[in-house]
């Protein structure tokens, strides 16, 4: 019998490619969706078509118990998140609530409806915060700047004490920056490859960016799935640092994008201070030497190669909107 | 406005810490509000002169209503399902009223743009599996249960706010604190009113979980006087208070019972079904930067502690209706039900 598995924040970035491959691995998938005639629910379908989507919100409690007893998967990825840490600081009590104390929901839902679900929480590099030690291991102590940072150090936590509590198989991923050409528009990746693209098409000529000199182990999303099914595939719940190991600059990922299309980034970009966040965490590295050793992962995508990916699906995107449009869609 | 009185609003009034803060707010010259969940019974402990105002944590549009009404310059936050035990049946409340509270509070303080000060209750359980021993305010946290869980990202809430959103915010890390007004789910409440029982005949045995579990142990009525210290400095901390001394259970059930003239062994069934899923090690707090910054120490030891309760204990007895077979319980005052 293939194995079921429920997928929340099945619309973001990660969740398509989940799908996509426990799609590939035989799996019937389940995606939780939220609201009604969520607009985001036919891209998913589109790229992911024998996706099963169900209603439900970390919100709510009793949804999840609904969505569980109505998919019976063996496996619970909860990848919703308000992600976006500048959005966190406006948003802190929403971040709270569904960054937070979704992860709580969701678990109590698996113990009350079946406590042998195995369950997935995306924990992020962003716990780390203002770092205590470089490269951030499984065991650096985490300092969070962000209400982002503060939710999902939570949700690790009570991942952690359900699995210790509850003897449940709950295992906490903590994911370095990850990225692709479906990362969204408001992450910076994606906002310079985007921009590069409209840049070089004519239709803008200048980017705001923040602090450039930030530094990010950024991987490839596609990579990073592969390792959220690998931990729930071993026989003990553990927790894992997803990483690729090495620190880029914005200011390279710029020269990588700019130079993708023969242009210089020193022409376009404005380094506007409305994006400095509050408190801007310094370097976040991750070592992943346990998920290298004991789940046998390992990255498939250099730097180079994603950042060279992005701008050429923007290119693309950008230049189909200009040929089905007279004027391309505001961003 | 300066000859103005100031004006304090403590959260979580009804329990423990709540009635002993506002009589040392109120000897300071204090206007204090106390807020309280709506139709919730008020013990006879919460000193007569507090304005009570209702509002509940889960509701961060009733805390704005209630900072409007009370105009306060410091906000004590003491309310949180206080039960470490009850806090794994219902980890979802828990983290809603322990968790979330705090950062509706604090939205609620940004949203007013006064300059109001903060104290935030944090708790010593926020290091549960701490792997050094004594902790510190620099000792990275790891919560075992979902209380402790709940509190970390309360703490870390209120450190968030303090550093990136120039909130004075401050916390003070509790470690266990015991008074005659101990809720009496508290191990070491039901202890002495278990010797203050069996020492009049009332009942005969006191089942207990882990008989091996040691805490620092503390003096509540000392404890509120660093949160009120803790907001009186030139800028916000995090302050660890504690005794820095470790007791067991064994020791709080030699002095509980010795001072009614029994031996606990003869009384104390160990009872499996007491044990909590995860249970943390050795919590003893360094109190350093409270002593040295705050100049606060403690003014009680254990031995007196314990002796006191079991004496409040006894009275509270006494002064019930004469002894009977089933006589009911001391009248204490009543935490707010966790969740």
């Amino acid at each position: 019998m293939s194995k079921s598995a429920l997928i929340t924040g099945i619309t973001g970035q990660d969740g398509s490619y989940l799908a996509e491959h426990l799609v590939s691995l035989g799996y019937e998938v389940h995606g939780l969706i939220r609201g009604q005639n969520n607009p985001r629910a036919a891209i998913v379908r589109r790229i992911v078509p024998e996706l099963h989507l169900i209603e439900g919100d970390l919100h709510d409690q009793s949804s999840l118990i609904s969505a569980l007893e109505a998919t019976h998967p063996d496996e619970v990825y909860n990848l919703a998140a308000i992600s976006f840490v500048a959005l966190s600081f406006k948003q802190a009590i929403n971040t709270g609530e569904i960054t937070g104390l979704g992860v709580t929901r969701m678990l109590d839902a698996i113990r009350v409806v079946n406590p042998k679900i195995r369950f997935y929480q995306a924990s992020s590099s962003e716990m780390f915060g203002k770092v205590r030690e470089t490269p951030q291991t499984e065991l650096t102590p985490f300092h969070p700047r962000s209400p982002y940072g503060v939710a999902k150090v939570y949700g690790h936590y009570i991942t952690v004490n359900y699995r210790e509590s509850y003897g449940m198989f709950a295992v906490s991923g903590i994911l370095f920056n990850h990225e692709s050409p479906r990362r969204g528009l408001e992450f910076v990746s994606r906002k310079i490859t985007d921009g590069v693209a409209r840049i070089k098409l004519g239709l803008e000529t200048e980017l705001r960016l923040g602090n450039i000199d930030s530094l990010r182990d950024w991987g490839f999303a596609g990579d990073y799935v592969r390792a959220m099914h690998l931990m729930l595939q071993q026989e003990e719940p553990d927790d894992f640092v997803v990483a690729t190991g090495e620190t880029h600059s914005v200011r390279e990922l710029l020269e990588l994008a700019f130079g993708q299309v023969g242009l210089r980034w020193q022409d376009h970009v404005v380094v506007d201070e409305r994006f400095l966040r509050p408190a801007d965490v310094a370097m976040l590295v991750g070592d992943a030497g346990k998920a290298r050793s004991v789940l046998g992962w390992q990255p498939t995508v250099s730097f180079p190669e994603l950042i060279a990916r992005m701008v050429d699906s923007d290119l693309r995107a950008v230049a189909a909107d200009l040929t089905a449009n007279s004027a391309p869609k505001p961003r | 406005m300066s000859e103005a009185k100031r004006r304090a609003l403590v959260t979580g009034v009804t329990g423990q810490d709540g009635p002993y803060l506002c009589e040392l707010l109120l000897e300071q010259g204090y206007e204090v509000h106390g807020l309280v969940m709506p139709g919730e019974v008020v013990p006879r402990e919460v000193p007569a002169a507090v304005r009570l105002r209702e509002g509940l944590l889960t509701d961060g549009a009733s805390l704005q209503a209630a900072l409007a009404a009370a105009q306060p310059q410091e906000i004590y936050n003491l309310a949180a399902a206080t039960s470490v035990a009850a806090s794994f049946d219902d980890p979802v409340a828990v983290a809603d009223v322990t968790g979330l509270g705090v950062l509706r509070v604090l939205e609620a303080v940004r949203a007013s743009g006064a300059p109001i000060r903060l104290l935030q209750a944090s708790s010593s359980e926020i290091f549960g599996g701490a792997t050094s021993s004594p902790q510190d305010e620099t000792t990275p946290l790891c919560p075992t249960s979902p209380y402790g869980v709940a509190k970390a990202f309360a703490h870390q809430t209120v450190q968030l706010y303090r550093r990136s959103l120039g909130i004075f915010a401050a916390t003070v890390i509790l470690y266990n604190h015991e008074s005659p007004r101990r809720g009496p789910g508290f191990v070491t409440r039901k202890i002495t009113t278990a010797a203050a029982r069996i020492s009049r005949g009332l009942e005969a045995e006191l089942r207990l979980g882990n008989l091996d579990v040691v805490r620092d142990w503390g003096y509540a009525p000392d404890y509120v006087r660093a949160m009120h210290l803790a907001l009186q400095q030139e800028t916000a901390d995090d302050y660890v208070v504690a005794t820095g001394e470790t007791h067991s259970l064994g020791e709080l059930l030699d002095i509980a019972f010795s001072s009614v003239g029994l031996d606990w062994h003869r009384h104390v069934v160990t009872d499996p079904g007491l044990l909590r899923p995860t249970e943390p090690v050795r919590l003893c707090g360094d109190a350093t930067r409270a002593r040295t910054r705050l100049g606060w120490a403690p003014t009680r030891d254990f031995a007196a502690i314990v002796r006191e309760m079991v004496a409040a204990d006894l009275d509270r007895l006494d002064q019930a209706a004469p002894p009977a077979a089933s006589a009911p319980g001391p009248t204490a005052a009543r935490h707010q039900p966790p969740g």
